[in-house]
């Protein structure tokens, strides 16, 4: 017993002294990058994981730390108090906060070219345009209030006829009818109301005026500096990250179960939907995370619209051409 | 064993009536159970979105791989928590029972971390800490205070003899603390641990459910949120519901088995209270220390973590906001408009729920199997996460004030009750048998005796339900009627608008406090025209 534990323990140093010099290396080449994530984890990040399982980032040599998002988790905050290098926003909080606040952001990519936010209601009782909102009961997370009010007010539709409330992430009470409409991820919520036995109609915020970015890479002014090296690094590698699980959407989901995935509490069929849903909004002519002229003029045009003064300055592509 | 003595008899009645009532308990949960089991296969409560305990244990059961790392997470935030926020309660109690002075400096803080609504401040933990930080400090925070009073008064409550063999035989202050204080405070500072547990759990799951991180029970449901199962996070709340118990009933075997006995406990609602200073001067200054130094400490928390001043608020950069900046009077409309939708409802919340706590209380006397019955209702409320309960309140009772009465009233009722219901059994039975003598009915004693008599635990139970109630209207309106504070708390993270967040997190603690000061003032001005002393 004494024996087989020593000669298990002296193994065990052998391979960690056989390992010391590479991991030397490596320690010394991979820089720490922080990476904080907007929700928990779920098909919308589908593309780091595949980068980070693959590898993508340790070849860049970064060594990237990755958080969970959550309902209090405020992306933009993470980075202002150095929590983390990058984060991936909703463009019209984060250039509210520019314009506003004078905050020092940048946007330097989007994972989505068209926001996937958009108004799920039943197909039994359809809301197809922001008109049909009216006199009908919307929920809407408090945090894209905001949003919601710009694509009525873009549509002409007076706000005040529509019963906004909030939104507490779960779908029961549209399913159930309490609520005529909710404001959600349309890449997601249609799954959960097919898999209660119902049919949904939806549609993108983005279709009706309000043709913003979403999950918008961001990074502080001084990290745009001193980091603008790892930040071309985290940019290449995520976009090869993303092309490969495009590529076929149905292969990583399930290949991520019992490590990403794992007690998400969501099921591995929704991240499918999910996952095939979100490709035509994030896939973009340029590679993607590119910005096009014609799409950030569009940004700028959209948020100004509910007084938001976004400037054209906000949003750096330097970045994405030296990928 | 032919004859029985006098004394064996009414030994065995009563024990046989002990069973009985443990029998008769237990017959009425089943009850409730086979009552909810038919509601839920039938559907009868908003087309089937209350689930049936089956439909709930089938789903647990399927799902039970996913639980360990869940569970394993929540332990390890609470278990963190509980022992530094029980480690600091401890030392802080033994610290102001010690020196009397610094109890009265530290007032401030201890009924801010009383009053504070954990809503309120968990953006904020989340904003300043990272990891698992914002869970530990709430589970911490959850633990604080009852531990804190618990040691006080265990402490203050040391026999005088035991004190004086001390003294006799040399030992000083701290050989004093050592041999006898600490000894006799043992059982009350159990009795403490044993409320603070289920706390940290709580405390835990809250800050899990906002804060990011990959485990959790509050991870879970967060996750489980979107798919609309009623069933599943049940499952879940039903299981942080478990595990809350668990955390009770392990440190009531611990306290039965270190001191013997089981004593009755209720939840602290007020820093035991130092005794009155004679000179106005030194009252005032000791007032004024108190009052500041909670906004020092939170500055000073800001100063050492180096929190850049955009997102994190001191009190000088709260003040720069609120009332320096051009946009000052926009918040401030904001803030106000919120806190008129806000007050009225805390209010009448807190009138509601103490009233029904209050007519359990009664009914507790009168019918006691009933109340027995209803027990397990009571803490499911208690310890169920809101978040997961609010989609079949929303569908029940629609998002108007009923709502926000409802839930409320669930979160303000159960601990005064308790205390309230504890008030109640303490009246001298001499005292009640005196218009029973003169024919008086049940509820003629209740009202000629046994309320007078429990007062200070009215007093008590009020002083509890203050922070809690703005609690329950600030939760209803962040999930379901999107008014108020709650709602502003929220929306302007959308906005990232930090000082409002700040504002919205310190305005709330600071009603909270104030609340709770005019109950302590309204207290102790009947219980000492009464004679009374108020209870912890």
């Amino acid at each position: 017993m004494r024996l087989a534990l020593d000669r298990r323990r002296f193994l065990s140093l052998m391979a960690a002294g056989a390992a010391l010099p590479t991991m030397g290396r490596f320690a010394s080449a991979a820089s720490p990058f922080a990476f904080q994530a907007s929700w928990i984890n779920d098909a919308e990040f589908t593309g780091y994981f595949v980068a980070m399982d693959k590898g993508y980032y340790a070849e860049e040599g970064l060594d990237l730390s990755y958080a969970s998002g959550g309902p209090d988790v405020i992306p933009e905050s993470t980075i202002i108090a150095g929590k983390a290098d990058l984060t991936l926003t909703t463009p019209d909080t984060t250039i509210k906060a520019i314009a506003e606040q004078g905050a020092p952001f940048k946007i330097i990519g989007t994972q989505y070219q068209k926001n996937p936010i958009g108004i799920v209601s039943l197909a039994s009782n359809p809301i197809k345009s922001p008109e049909d909102l009216i006199g009908k009961t919307l929920a809407v997370p408090p945090v894209n209030v905001i949003s919601v009010e710009a694509m009525l007010k873009i549509s002409g539709v007076d706000r005040s006829k529509i019963n906004i409330v909030p939104y507490a992430y779960d779908p029961t009470p549209l399913i159930k009818g309490e609520i005529d409409a909710s404001l959600d991820f349309t890449t997601n919520v249609p799954f959960t109301i097919k898999q209660a036995g119902a049919d949904a109609t939806s549609f993108l915020l983005y279709d009706f005026g309000f043709t913003i970015f979403n999950d918008t890479v961001v990074v502080t002014e001084e990290t745009l500096k001193s980091k603008r090296k790892e930040l071309v690094s985290f940019l290449r590698a995520s976009r090869k990250g993303w092309e490969e699980n495009l590529k076929d959407t149905t292969v990583y989901p399930p290949k991520f179960a019992d490590s990403w995935f794992k007690g998400t509490g969501r099921s591995i069929e929704n991240e499918l939907f999910f996952n095939e849903a979100q490709k035509s909004l994030i896939e973009a002519e340029g590679g993607i995370f590119s910005m096009s002229e014609e799409a950030i003029e569009a940004n700028i045009k959209a948020l100004a619209e509910v007084g938001i003064a976004a400037k054209r300055e906000y949003f750096d592509t330097s970045l994405l051409e030296e990928i | 064993m032919a004859t029985k003595t006098p004394a064996a008899k009414t030994e065995s009645v009563l024990s046989l009536r002990q069973k009985l009532a443990r029998y008769s308990t237990v017959r009425n949960w089943l009850l409730l159970l086979v009552f909810w089991e038919i509601i839920g296969q039938l559907r009868l409560v908003a087309d089937g979105a209350l689930p049936a305990p089956s439909a709930i244990l089938a789903r647990m059961w399927v799902d039970w791989a996913d639980y360990p790392p869940h569970i394993w997470a929540t332990l390890e935030g609470a278990g963190a928590g509980f022992l530094i926020g029980n480690a600091v309660a401890i030392a802080a109690g033994v610290l102001f029972a010690t020196f009397p002075l610094t109890q009265r400096l530290a007032r401030g803080v201890n009924v801010a971390l009383f009053a504070l609504p954990p809503i309120a401040v968990s953006p904020i933990l989340v904003i300043t800490f990272s990891d698992m930080t914002p869970r530990i400090i709430l589970a911490a925070i959850g633990c604080y205070f009852v531990t804190m009073s618990a040691t006080v008064t265990g402490i203050q409550q040391t026999d005088r003899r035991i004190v004086d063999v001390v003294h006799a035989y040399g030992g000083r202050q701290w050989k004093t603390l050592i041999y006898a204080q600490m000894r006799s405070a043992i059982p009350a500072i159990l009795s403490g641990l044993r409320v603070a547990a289920p706390n940290a759990v709580l405390g835990s799951i809250l800050a899990e459910f906002g804060g990011g991180g990959r485990f959790g029970l509050g991870v879970y449901l967060i996750g489980s949120l979107g798919r609309g199962e009623p069933d599943r996070l049940w499952g879940i709340g039903l299981s942080a519901t478990v595990i809350a118990g668990l955390a009770y009933l392990l440190f009531s075997l611990i306290a039965t088995r270190l001191t013997g006995t089981s004593k009755a406990v209720t939840v602290p609602a007020s820093p035991p209270a130092p005794k009155a200073e004679k000179s106005m001067v030194l009252t005032l200054a000791l007032g004024t220390v108190s009052f500041a130094l909670p906004f020092l400490l939170w500055w000073l928390m800001l100063a050492i973590m180096g929190t850049p001043a955009m997102i994190a608020k001191t009190p000088v950069g709260l003040f720069d906001y609120l009332f320096m900046m051009p946009s000052s009077l926009v918040s401030l409309g904001k803030l106000a408009t919120a806190l008129g939708q806000t007050l009225p409802m805390t209010m009448v919340g807190m009138a509601v729920g103490l009233s029904f706590a209050f007519a359990l209380a009664l009914c507790s006397v009168l019918y006691t199997a009933i109340i027995r019955g209803f027990m397990p209702v009571a803490l499911v409320t208690q310890t169920m996460p809101l978040v997961a309960l609010t989609p079949l309140l929303v569908l029940i009772l629609g998002r108007g004030p009923s709502l926000i009465l409802w839930i409320t009233v669930s979160v303000t009722f159960f601990p005064a009750f308790v205390t309230m219901a504890q008030g109640l059994s303490m009246v001298s039975r001499a005292a009640i048998e005196v218009p029973k003598a003169y024919g008086a009915g049940p509820f003629r004693q209740l009202w000629l005796v046994s309320i007078p008599a429990s007062l200070p635990y009215l007093f008590a139970a009020t002083r509890l339900a203050v922070p809690r109630a703005l609690l329950g209207v600030m939760i209803a309106e962040w999930l379901a009627t999107g008014k108020g504070l709650g709602n502003l708390l929220n929306q302007s993270r959308g906005y990232l608008d930090y000082g409002m967040i700040w504002s919205v997190s310190v305005v709330s603690v600071l009603i909270s406090v104030l609340f709770y000061q005019i109950v302590v003032a309204i207290e102790q001005r009947v219980l000492s025209k009464r004679g009374m002393a108020p209870a912890q």
